[in-house]
């Protein structure tokens, strides 16, 4: 008989705690996996909302993120220089401004007005039209959530107090119809936007500090990176990063606490398993000393007994670690709702996101886990004594 | 203490251009830089520098350094170095004011109150949202969404501890199964002699709560000494004053609460049925 059917009916043998052991293989398992998922997941859903907008290259004042950083002035000239830059593409600077929706019965609801300059749009249209050039001053697009709020449609109207300052009270309120209901990127649950251009939100607000935005986003025609370099010797004032940099900020910035939470819970989880595999199989070993004292006198030799051991630890594993893997995606989706709430988390985003690597690395270490946690039982049939154990079995 | 709708009250990253001047000045405006920012521009308390509102520098201000601060630790600023300079609002206004402001009509993005009497917080917000249309009061521990970022970190954590409560349980009936199974001959003896089920259980109880009790110190123990080890190793990487991990009386107590008695459940269930079955068939005769 091979060394794997009869590690296979020594667990069978034992069907309650070879079960319990398996699942809570599985348990373990799952908990590795999404700390895996989590390690990487909420960049690459970064870099896929990133990339999904269109634009792959963004300038702000600083190396700060989007909306922390002082706004550039001068705006327009800004977007025109860019445009004539050799591998530059379509341009658009974007400003946000607070502003207050009035309601018809109840208070007003907050929410952000994006004002661009430049095509096309940074959002997606779901109904109605996105502007246009010859778009009136008083066109804007709102989210899903904003037409949900105010039960507003495209050809509605809304009353919106601006600010592109401080409070969103301080400017008188200006009436704009909307044209079409978007999708922007980056947009946060429940949070109501619309989006118009520069010019619609200068005078919304009143704005004292005129020509100005906080990002300028380019698509760019070659290498991103030419383009970065182009913008660099444009503007040295300026720090333009293209998706991969923006990437790097944030995981310097957004959130690593996830990814270094996630290392060492990966860490922690393995050391558990391990320990946890490690003294199921010692005493299971333990209890089999005559049993297995027996099958060497029989002629099994010491290399076959060892098989044995690890054949055991790989089935055990091997089993649970497969059931972790569909308990493991099930807890991710309740892990990633949880931590969606957390506040200015884009709908888009997700903290949990598989990749063939996560899964690779996944089944490299319960199998590592497997291997380190059998050597110790390994180890004690291996220089297991025939004779006396025997002896001490039958005096027993 | 109330907050109106405050979002920035602090001046963060008007650092534009710091230039260290050598003149000292009995006129010039003092400023509170934050340490992660001196230690970048290598400034001390003394120096006087220039700050602007602007990118390009120009507008730019002196103020003398009279104080360098720890920020208060932010969660969603996390990883994000804390360039900071405090000013007094009316000189941060001054700095910010543009020609066509007119004194005194300078916008601010909250104020904060200290009530006489807290109690009367509710009433406060009611009067001033009445009063006042287009301020927004809210009580400040409901304000901002630090407490939002916490409450959902903490919620994650306790799924993530739920889940290895399950495991541990899981292996821990396993263990227990195993270890009863061995203790087979001694109970069956025990029951032969003439020990009621329920004595043999009572002392069987109390070696799993005695055991888990063990083990919970042991775990207390080890995650106590983890803790200084994890929040100087999270506060090294973010060049943050937070703390990461804080093992408190009731989080000890929830564990220990926690641990106990699953650890005596789970030897008392594994146990349960070993002791059910005849004694002379756990002796095997």
């Amino acid at each position: 008989m091979r060394a794997l059917a009869f590690a296979a009916r020594s667990l069978v043998r034992q069907p309650a705690r070879a079960a319990l052991g398996m699942l809570g293989v599985a348990a373990v398992g799952a908990l590795l996996f999404d700390m895996l998922l989590l390690s990487e997941g909420m960049i690459v859903s970064m870099r896929d909302l990133l990339e999904r907008t269109g634009f792959d290259v963004r300038i702000t004042t600083t190396a700060e993120m989007p909306r922390t950083a002082p706004r550039m002035e001068r705006a327009r000239e800004t977007v025109a220089a860019i445009g004539r830059l050799p591998g530059v593409g379509d341009v658009l600077a974007v400003r946000f401004g607070d502003m207050a929706l009035e309601q018809t019965h109840g208070d007003p609801l907050n929410g952000t007005f994006q004002g661009i300059l430049g095509t096309p749009g940074p959002w997606t249209v779901m109904t109605g039209h996105d502007l246009s050039p010859g778009s009136g001053t008083d066109d804007v697009v709102v989210n899903r959530a904003t037409a949900a709020d105010l039960h507003v449609t495209p050809g509605s109207q809304l009353l919106v107090h601006a600010s592109c300052e401080s409070s969103p009270g301080a400017a008188p309120p200006v009436r704009l119809r909307v044209v079409g209901i978007v999708s922007f990127p980056f947009e946060i649950a429940g949070e109501r936007m619309i989006g118009g251009s520069l010019d619609t939100l200068e005078s919304a607000c009143s704005a004292r500090a005129r020509d100005q935005a906080d990002m300028v986003l380019v698509t760019s025609r070659g290498r991103p990176d030419e383009v970065v370099d182009a913008v660099g010797r444009l503007r040295p004032d300026l720090h333009a990063a293209t998706n991969a940099q923006m990437l790097g900020r944030v995981e310097q910035a957004g959130f690593s606490y996830f990814r270094q939470i996630s290392t060492v819970l990966t860490t922690v989880t393995v050391a558990f398993a391990l320990l946890l595999i490690c003294v199921l199989l010692t005493v299971s070993v333990n209890q089999r000393l005559g049993e297995i004292a027996a099958l060497r006198a029989l002629g099994f030799s010491r290399r076959r007994i060892v098989a044995d051991v690890i054949c055991e630890s790989s089935l055990m594993v091997g089993i649970g670690g497969a059931l972790s893997l569909p308990a493991g995606l099930i807890l991710a989706t309740g892990l990633d709702r949880i931590l969606k709430n957390l506040p200015n988390i884009p709908t888009d985003l997700h903290f949990f996101v598989f990749e063939p690597r996560a899964l690779l690395v996944h089944i490299g270490l319960l199998a590592a886990t497997a291997f380190v946690a059998a050597l110790y039982p390994m180890r004690i049939v291996a220089r297991l004594p025939i004779a006396a154990t025997l002896r001490s079995e039958v005096i027993s | 203490m109330l907050r109106l709708h405050a979002r920035r009250l602090l001046l963060t990253c008007l650092v534009v251009s710091v230039t260290t001047l050598q003149a000292q000045s009995t006129r010039t405006p003092d400023v509170l830089v934050s340490r992660q920012l001196a230690e970048s521009e290598h400034l001390a308390i003394g120096q006087v520098i220039r700050l602007s509102p602007h990118t390009d520098g120009t507008d730019a201000r002196t103020f003398r350094i009279a104080g360098i601060y720890e920020p208060t630790a932010d969660p969603q600023r996390l990883g994000t170095v804390p360039r900071k300079v405090r000013l007094h609002l009316p000189d941060l206004l001054d700095l910010t004011r543009t020609a066509t402001q007119v004194a005194g009509t300078d916008p601010v993005d909250g104020i904060n109150i200290r009530l006489a009497r807290p109690d009367d917080a509710d009433a406060f917000i009611r009067d001033v949202n009445g009063r006042m249309p287009g301020v927004g009061a809210v009580r400040a521990d409901l304000a901002g969404n630090a407490i939002g970022t916490f409450t959902v970190v903490e919620r994650f954590h306790y799924a993530i501890a739920t889940v290895t409560i399950l495991a541990a349980t899981i292996f821990l009936l396993a263990l227990t199964i195993m270890l009863v199974d061995e203790r087979r001959e001694t109970v069956g003896i025990l029951r032969l002699i003439g020990l009621p089920v329920g004595r043999i259980l009572s002392q069987i109880l109390l070696e799993g709560v005695l055991v888990a009790t063990a083990g919970a110190a042991f775990g207390l123990t080890l995650a106590l000494g983890s803790q200084r080890l994890l929040n100087r190793f999270f506060q090294w990487k973010y060049d943050s004053a937070m703390q990461f991990v804080g093992i408190t009386p009731h989080v000890a107590s929830l564990c220990v609460s926690i641990a106990v008695p699953l650890g005596a459940v789970a030897t008392v269930l594994a146990s349960w049925a070993l002791l059910r079955r005849n004694g002379l068939r756990l002796v095997r005769r």
